[in-house]
C-alpha cells in the first residue's frame, strides 16, 4: 500500500502527467491550426481588400507603391486617385493601427481602424461615422482636436474619450502629411 | 433523466455563475457594452466550459491529484486556442470585436471551478449537463446585462437606435461603474426572487402535509 502510494506520487509520474497533457494539447492545436491557417490568411487578405474598397469606393484596382512599405495606390482607369497609407499611434489602451485613404492632393477621404485596444463603448466610437465623417476632405492643417462644438473647421473630440480622439486624429494627420511629402518629393 | 435536468437547470438559476456564484465578474463587466459582444462571449464560454467538463471527466482517473490544476488549465487553454483559431478563420469580425477578452477565457474562474467541483468527481454525461447548464446560465446573465447596458448606455439594441435622435445616452452605463451598479441590483433581484420561490415551495409542502 505504501509502495503503491509512493509510486503514484513519484516525481516521474507527476512529470509524465504534465508532459502527456502538454503533448496532447500541442497535437490538437497543431492539427486545428493546420486546417484553419490557410482559411484565416485568405480571410485576412480578403478583408484587407474589402476595407480598401470601402475607403476608396470608386477605385477599380489597388497596387502596392514602390519604395513605401504597406502603401497602396488606388487607381481608376489607370490614373492614381488616392493613396492608402498605414498609420500607427499610441492611444489610451495601446497601439492603434489604421489605414488612411488620402487623395493625391493631400485631402483625407476616409480611414479605418485595423487594430486597437480602446475602451469599448467610448474610444472605439472612433470607428463610427459620427467621428469619422469629420475627417472627410480635410487637410493636415485642419486636424486639431477641439472640444468647442461650434468649431466645424477642426475635429470634435468624442465624449469621454479625448485621448483616443487625439490619437486617431494624430494618426490620420501623419498619414496626410506623409502623402503630401511623398508627392512633394516626387 | 430528471437528475440530469436538475444538474442542467441549477446552472441557469439556483447556481447562476454570475448572479449567485459571483464568479467571472470580470468579463461580465468588460464585454457587456453591446449585445453582440456579450452574446458571443457567452456562447464561447458555453462551448469551452462544456467541452472542458467532458475532457476532465474522461481523464479524471489518470490525472495525478497533485498536478490536476495545471492539467485542467492546459486542457482549458487548448480548447480556448481552438475556439480562437476557428473564430479567426471563419468569423474574423467577431474575433476582432472580442479582442483580448477571448484569450482571457482561459483564466475565467467559473471554468476551472466547474472542472474542480463537478467534472473531476462525476461521469461524462453528468459533467456535460453541468457544463452546458452553467454555460447557458452565464450566457443568459451576459445577455441580460448587455441588453440593459446597451439600451440605456448607447440607446441602441444590436447596434440599431431605438429611442430616436433626442435620446441622450447615459454614458455611465457603458463604463465599468455602471456595470457594477447594475450587476449589484441584478444579484439582489435574483436572490430575492429565489428566496420568494423557496418560501412559496415550503408553504405548499406544509399545506400538503396538514
Amino acid at each position: 500500500m505504501v509502495q503503491a502510494e509512493k509510486k503514484e506520487n513519484s516525481v516521474f509520474h507527476i512529470a509524465f502527467n504534465l508532459v502527456a497533457a502538454c503533448f496532447i494539447s500541442g497535437l490538437v492545436i497543431g492539427a486545428v491550426y493546420y486546417v484553419t491557417a490557410p482559411v484565416a490568411a485568405e480571410k485576412a487578405e480578403q478583408m484587407k481588400q474589402e476595407s480598401m474598397r470601402e475607403l476608396v469606393a470608386d477605385a477599380d484596382a489597388f497596387r502596392p507603391v514602390a519604395g513605401r512599405e504597406g502603401w497602396f495606390e488606388a487607381q481608376k482607369g489607370g490614373a492614381v486617385i488616392a493613396y492608402i497609407v498605414p498609420s500607427e499611434t499610441k492611444g489610451y489602451g495601446g497601439t492603434i493601427k489604421m489605414l488612411v485613404a488620402v487623395t493625391a492632393e493631400g485631402r483625407v477621404i476616409d480611414f479605418s481602424i485595423l487594430e486597437h485596444n480602446e475602451t469599448p463603448g467610448l474610444g472605439d466610437n472612433a470607428q463610427k461615422p459620427a467621428f469619422r465623417d469629420q475627417f472627410k476632405g480635410k487637410e493636415a492643417s485642419h486636424m486639431k482636436v477641439v472640444k468647442d462644438p461650434s468649431d466645424r473647421e477642426n475635429i470634435q473630440a468624442m465624449t469621454g474619450a479625448t485621448i483616443s480622439s487625439r490619437a486617431v486624429t494624430l494618426g490620420v494627420r501623419q498619414a496626410a502629411e506623409a502623402v503630401a511629402s511623398f508627392k512633394g518629393g516626387e | 433523466m430528471k437528475e440530469l435536468w436538475q444538474i442542467f437547470s441549477k446552472g441557469i438559476l439556483e447556481e447562476n455563475p454570475i448572479f449567485i456564484l459571483a464568479l467571472s465578474l470580470c468579463p461580465a463587466l468588460a464585454v457587456t457594452t453591446t449585445v453582440v459582444n456579450g452574446l458571443t462571449m457567452g456562447l464561447t464560454v458555453t462551448f469551452v466550459i462544456t467541452s472542458n467538463n467532458v475532457v476532465v471527466s474522461i481523464v479524471r482517473h489518470w490525472v495525478n491529484p497533485k498536478v490536476r490544476v495545471p492539467v485542467y488549465i492546459t486542457s482549458i487553454a487548448t480548447i480556448v486556442t481552438v475556439a480562437q483559431l476557428v473564430l479567426q478563420a471563419y468569423f474574423p469580425l467577431l474575433y476582432k470585436a472580442m479582442g483580448i477578452y477571448l484569450a482571457l477565457v482561459v483564466v475565467f474562474a467559473i471554468i476551472l471551478a466547474r472542472a474542480e467541483v463537478f467534472a473531476s468527481k462525476n461521469g461524462v454525461v453528468k459533467s456535460f449537463c453541468d457544463g452546458f447548464g452553467m454555460g447557458c446560465g452565464f450566457t443568459a446573465a451576459m445577455l441580460v446585462i448587455s441588453v440593459i447596458r446597451e439600451v440605456i448606455g448607447s440607446g441602441t439594441i444590436l447596434g440599431m437606435p431605438i429611442f430616436g435622435e433626442s435620446y441622450s445616452p447615459m454614458l455611465m452605463m457603458i463604463l465599468p461603474p455602471g456595470a457594477f451598479i447594475l450587476i449589484g441590483y441584478l444579484v439582489a433581484g435574483t436572490k430575492t426572487w429565489i428566496a420568494k420561490r423557496e418560501k412559496a415551495r415550503l408553504e405548499e409542502e406544509k399545506g400538503a402535509v396538514s
